[in-house]
């Protein structure tokens, strides 16, 4: 008997060392970053002036970088993971299939590093020569391409976090679309659906699965950091198009941060960024296991 | 349409290949036994060098935080399935989902306030407990799952055994559970070796002396990655391809190893 109230003290010990952690780092955050929300209130949320040396800090602009590039990820991401699950359910063949599953789990879980140096020097290029300049030139009159594009800029950094929340997003997609009864398929194709209509319908049925993967994958993009501080471009501006250089608040944490102890409010500064993005992670994340709990009730 | 879905799909698996083909055609050729061991070269003139002390530095680190994250992940995920009637389970478990999501840098920022600040000195010991926090939620809630799909009829026989719950729970179960434990353990190593963002700010990264102690600064692979690809060198512009083909193999070892293990996987 003795030893089943050790294994309990164990486990409560680790439960709670698991709970004090996560409260700590909220507690953290929260503490750190006090003095530069009492200093400045929402002026900090809204200002977009960046001044270390005059101790002045908006956070306007890296926070309108997460909002782009992450809009940009999941506008792009959205058609592909869809069809990437539908694809590897439906219709590759089924020797193919776990295969085709290896490859985009193994992409999921690419250290982010990797895609950041693949970024810099493969994608950004790319992108910068066959994509961006001849939008700019034959539509640079469009405010969103009116920039003359550098190799590193908000578009590419979308671009990078998209083809990196793909994989994720599909990879919820899938299995809620390989979950599907089987009668239900049997049943659309009894009525006489094509294979196209009979997948639209699976679709509807996971709509709720779908709506999880996405906003998981959304606030994935957001707080994505060493990928996007590599192809960004890191300099603290109002965008103006998508080709800007710009900051996302996560990159210019990583990017400030090891001069910030020199000031006297950049501490805080960056403590609070990492607070909104956190505030706004939380909310998507809710929003997405919000999402998957209707799933599973459903199924 | 399914035409369209088709090359979509193509599409959105392209960028793989593309990584792995660029990383090893670049990366490769500077990988050598002496790139492995020796320090990293001056960004100008000298010999070739390597990437020594962050090779040791991530495997050091990648240990710390598999002893550290996968005890305490371990059996918080154990509680999560065992006792998740309880209302500290279902609550824990949710903190646990949303962490999951957290931006790791988050994370970093809360190592160097708790263990960084404190020591006034980046320390290794920092970086491993930042892995940790980072491994914990993916280990318990793998772990939960694993002890969740052992069938109901199995866990009545353990304890019908008569043994004492730890030993049921240990000894009996986890071998029934060994896969997807197993599984979840490579899942948290194979984070361990990738992140960088809780790095930055609790080990440094210094790349120019070894394994010095625990309350000391130390290197890791992709923090020297990170580094050495922004600099201003083309010379640690080729250590970080070449460091990357190392990263990008001990993922694709890891990654082979859990699919051995068990077909299914998810990170």
């Amino acid at each position: 008997m003795r030893s089943e109230k050790i294994f309990q003290i164990l486990l409560f010990f680790f439960i709670f060392t698991t709970l004090t952690i996560v409260v700590g780092i909220v507690v953290s955050l929260v503490t750190t970053s006090s003095p530069i929300f009492i200093k400045y209130g929402l002026d900090f949320v809204f200002s977009s002036v960046w001044n270390p040396v005059k101790e002045s800090y908006g956070i306007l602009p890296a926070l309108l970088g997460t909002l782009i590039t992450s809009t940009i990820a999941i506008s792009i991401a959205t058609p592909l993971a869809i069809s990437l699950a539908v694809f590897s359910s439906e219709i590759i063949p089924q020797r193919f299939r776990s295969l085709m599953n290896s490859i985009s789990d193994l992409m999921a879980s690419l250290p982010s590093v990797i895609y950041g140096l693949w970024g810099l020097y493969v994608l950004a290029p790319i992108l910068h020569n066959y994509l961006m300049l001849p939008l700019h030139n034959y539509l640079g009159f469009i405010p969103l391409f009116s920039t003359k594009p550098t190799p590193t800029n908000l578009f590419t950094a979308g671009v990078l976090l998209a083809i990196m929340i793909v994989p994720f997003a599909s990879s919820i997609i899938r299995e809620a679309y390989t979950a599907v009864p089987y009668n239900l398929k049997e049943a659309a194709y009894s009525i006489g659906m094509t294979k196209w209509e009979t997948v639209r319908t699976m679709l509807g049925y996971i709509k709720s699965a779908i709506f999880a993967g996405l906003f998981l994958a959304l606030g994935r993009a957001m707080g994505e950091t060493m990928a996007v501080a590599m192809v960004v471009g890191n300099i603290l501006n109002i965008p103006k198009s998508l080709f800007d250089m710009g900051y996302t608040i996560s990159s210019l944490i990583a990017n400030q941060f090891p001069n910030a102890e020199a000031y006297e409010y950049m501490v805080p500064a960056l403590y609070g960024g990492a607070t909104i993005l956190f505030l706004i992670g939380l909310v998507i994340n809710l929003v997405g296991l919000y999402f998957i709990k209707k799933v599973m009730i459903k199924g | 349409m399914l035409g369209t879905i088709s090359l979509l799909a193509t599409i959105s698996a392209i960028p793989i290949f593309m990584i792995i083909i660029n990383i090893y055609s670049e990366g490769l050729r500077y990988v050598s036994l002496s790139f492995l061991i020796d320090f990293p070269p001056p960004p100008i003139g000298g010999k070739a060098g390597g990437i020594g002390p962050a090779l040791a530095g991530s495997l050091i680190l990648m240990s710390l935080a598999l002893m550290i994250g996968g005890c305490i992940g371990f059996f918080t995920g154990l509680y999560l399935s065992e006792f998740s009637h309880t209302k500290l389970a279902q609550y824990t478990q949710l903190f646990l989902q949303i962490m999951v999501e957290f931006p790791t840098i988050i994370i970093g920022l809360f190592a160097y306030s708790i263990l960084v600040v404190p020591l006034k000195r980046f320390n290794a010991f920092a970086g491993a407990f930042a892995l940790s926090v980072v491994i914990i939620p993916y280990i318990a809630l793998n772990v939960r799952e694993a002890y969740k799909s052992i069938p109901y009829s199995l866990k009545e026989a353990a304890f019908s055994l008569g043994i004492s719950h730890p030993k049921a729970y240990l000894r009996v179960l986890l071998s029934a559970a060994r896969r997807g434990v197993l599984t979840a353990l490579l899942i948290g190593m194979a984070k361990a070796a990738g992140e960088t963002a809780p790095l930055l700010f609790t080990i440094l990264g210094t790349s120019f002396s070894y394994f010095e102690g625990l309350d000391k600064p130390i290197n890791a692979i992709p923090l020297l990655i990170y580094n050495f690809a922004l600099s201003p060198y083309e010379r640690w512009h080729q250590v970080a391809w070449g460091a990357s083909a190392i990263l990008l193999s001990i993922i694709l070892a890891i990654f082979v190893i859990s699919r051995i293990v068990v077909k299914e996987v998810k990170i």
